[in-house]
């Protein structure tokens, strides 16, 4: 799995105008984490820290599971489908982080 | 007449449709316990058994909300019918939530062409407790092969394909198997509680090799995480079904309670007895509107849809148990005879008790969630 900042920094310059969004790729990234951590701290009530593994730490439930997949596609406007329904991809605040960006950015629809 | 959306009319069509194909037949269905397969190809061949498939795929498009209404409609007149559309959907869900576009557009397309589907996920040493299937899903360089024994799936007997839930790597995967695949086995369960035109029917499947390309993604997901998308789709199908058994009994014991008369008055003259409608009253409209709140979950693609599905399925589960119970009291003996349309309630909602999370396993869920979010 490549890394959100070198994957981002290179595909968002060119993305940015057809969604109408000219944010830096610095600022997306920041937006897309706290919009994350935001909902997963209202949901587990507990800080959940951007790297945290969330399977291992148990604050992942089943239900809960699937609320996330669709509060990342509701909130950021993404479809998760097939492929891209991995836990890796879900472990962490940073890997949802880097998913939305990746599919933000990839133009397939 | 003002004028309808298309989708609205969509449904209205296919209410219709299933008001003329199951009509008054619905009794010789359960008591036969076997559903004209015509009927069942002509509902799929509309696509109305997965009305939600997106018209792309050659299906209705309807929303969840609409689809539900669908659901309940079907479900007043024939909950073995009922239970066709709800494992049809869950089938369709599971392709659409977990396929590839290649995977989608020749499942879909099956789905809503008459193909008949269910889905499995059930063994007899797995049922609350999915985490112990043991059914294995592996891969062998271009070929997915299959091995383990399924229970009580539901259209198993009708069907052309299964969606079949095992193990895979350190999780679970999913595959669509053709059910005239070498290695596959389905017998019948015989003479069922409930639903018994459903076609429910134990599945073995003993080295049974398909393409690689019938294994759906999220293949390694942890198990609970890939049934739950399946079965949120199936909780908020079984509970729309359940307004609908709701509606059947609503029917049948308020017009004999208007109509039979005892003690020189009409059965709803006496208070007893009219409370009864009441108390079906208020569990039709509870069960209807905690559905219109998962439906609208599920068409706004809201994270609440996940519970307001469990909630709702649970919540009218036992509300359809219930109120089957206090119709057939209502109508006593001019309910007691087996295939009509309260004795049939009464078998059929108490299974609703069982399926998509026993109310147990909904109680846990929901004791969970509520917990979380009040504690
Ligand atoms: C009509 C019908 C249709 C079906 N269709 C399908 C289908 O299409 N596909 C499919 O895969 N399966 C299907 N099933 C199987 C169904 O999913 C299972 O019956 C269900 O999951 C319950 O499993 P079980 O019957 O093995 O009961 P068990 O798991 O043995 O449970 C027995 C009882 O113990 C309770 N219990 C279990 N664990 C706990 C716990 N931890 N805490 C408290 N109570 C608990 C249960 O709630 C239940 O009351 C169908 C079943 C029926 C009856």
């Amino acid at each position: 799995m490549s890394t959100p900042t070198t994957e981002q920094d290179t595909t968002a310059p060119a993305q940015a105008t057809p969604t109408g969004q000219d944010a830096a790729p610095a600022e997306d990234t920041t937006a897309v984490r706290e919009t994350l951590t935001a909902f997963l701290e209202q949901r587990t009530k507990t800080a959940v820290a951007a790297d945290v593994d969330l399977f291992s730490t148990g604050l992942v439930t089943s239900l809960f599971a699937m609320e996330l997949l669709v509060h990342v596609e509701q909130s950021f406007g993404v479809q998760v489908g097939g492929s891209d329904l991995t836990l890796d991809n879900f472990r962490s605040v940073d890997a949802m982080t880097a998913l939305v960006l990746r599919l933000r950015g990839g133009g397939d629809e | 007449m003002n004028e309808p959306t298309p989708v609205s009319t969509a449904r209205a069509e296919a209410e219709q449709l299933a008001t003329e194909l199951i009509g008054d037949r619905a009794d010789g269905w359960d008591l036969a316990g076997e559903l004209p397969l015509d009927v069942l190809r002509e509902l799929g061949g509309k696509g109305m058994l997965c009305a939600q498939v997106p018209a792309a795929y050659g299906g209705l498009g309807l929303s969840s909300a609409e689809n539900g209404e669908l659901t309940a409609h079907v479900g007043a007149l024939c909950s073995s019918v009922r239970s066709v559309m709800t494992s049809q959907g869950m089938a369709a869900w599971t392709v659409e939530r977990l396929g590839s576009d290649e995977q989608k557009a020749v499942h879909l397309r099956e789905l809503t062409s008459g193909r008949l589907a269910g889905v499995a996920f059930s063994e007899p040493g797995a049922g609350s407790d999915l985490g112990a299937m043991t059914t294995t899903i592996r891969v062998e360089g271009d070929t997915v092969v299959l091995d383990g024994r399924k229970s009580w799936i539901t259209v198993a007997a009708y069907a052309d394909l299964l969606v079949v839930f095992g193990r895979h790597g350190s999780g679970a995967g999913a595959v669509v198997v053709p059910t005239d695949t070498p290695g596959v086995t389905v017998e019948r369960v015989p003479a069922p509680l409930g639903c018994r035109a459903a076609g429910h029917a134990d599945v073995t499947f003993d080295d049974v090799r398909l393409p690689a390309d019938r294994l759906l993604g999220g293949a390694g997901l942890p198990v609970d995480w890939l049934v739950t998308s399946a079965l949120t789709f199936g909780r908020v199908s079984v509970a729309w079904g359940c307004v609908g058994i709701l509606r059947a009994c609503l029917r049948a014991a308020a017009s004999h309670a208007a109509t039979r008369q005892q003690f020189g008055v009409p059965l709803a003259a006496h208070q007893l007895v009219a409370r009864h409608l009441a108390e079906l009253h208020v569990a039709h409209e509870a069960s209807a509107g905690c559905c219109e709140r998962a439906s609208r979950g599920w068409d706004e693609n809201s994270p609440e849809l996940v519970v307001s599905a469990v909630t709702a399925k649970h919540l009218a589960a036992g509300h359809a148990a219930r109120g089957a119970a206090a119709a057939v009291q209502v109508l006593a003996s001019a309910g007691a005879h087996d295939g009509g349309p309260v004795a049939r309630a009464y078998r059929d909602a108490k299974l609703m008790e069982i399926i998509e999370g026993s109310n147990e396993i909904s109680q846990l869920l929901l004791g969970k969630h509520a917990l979380g979010v009040w504690s």
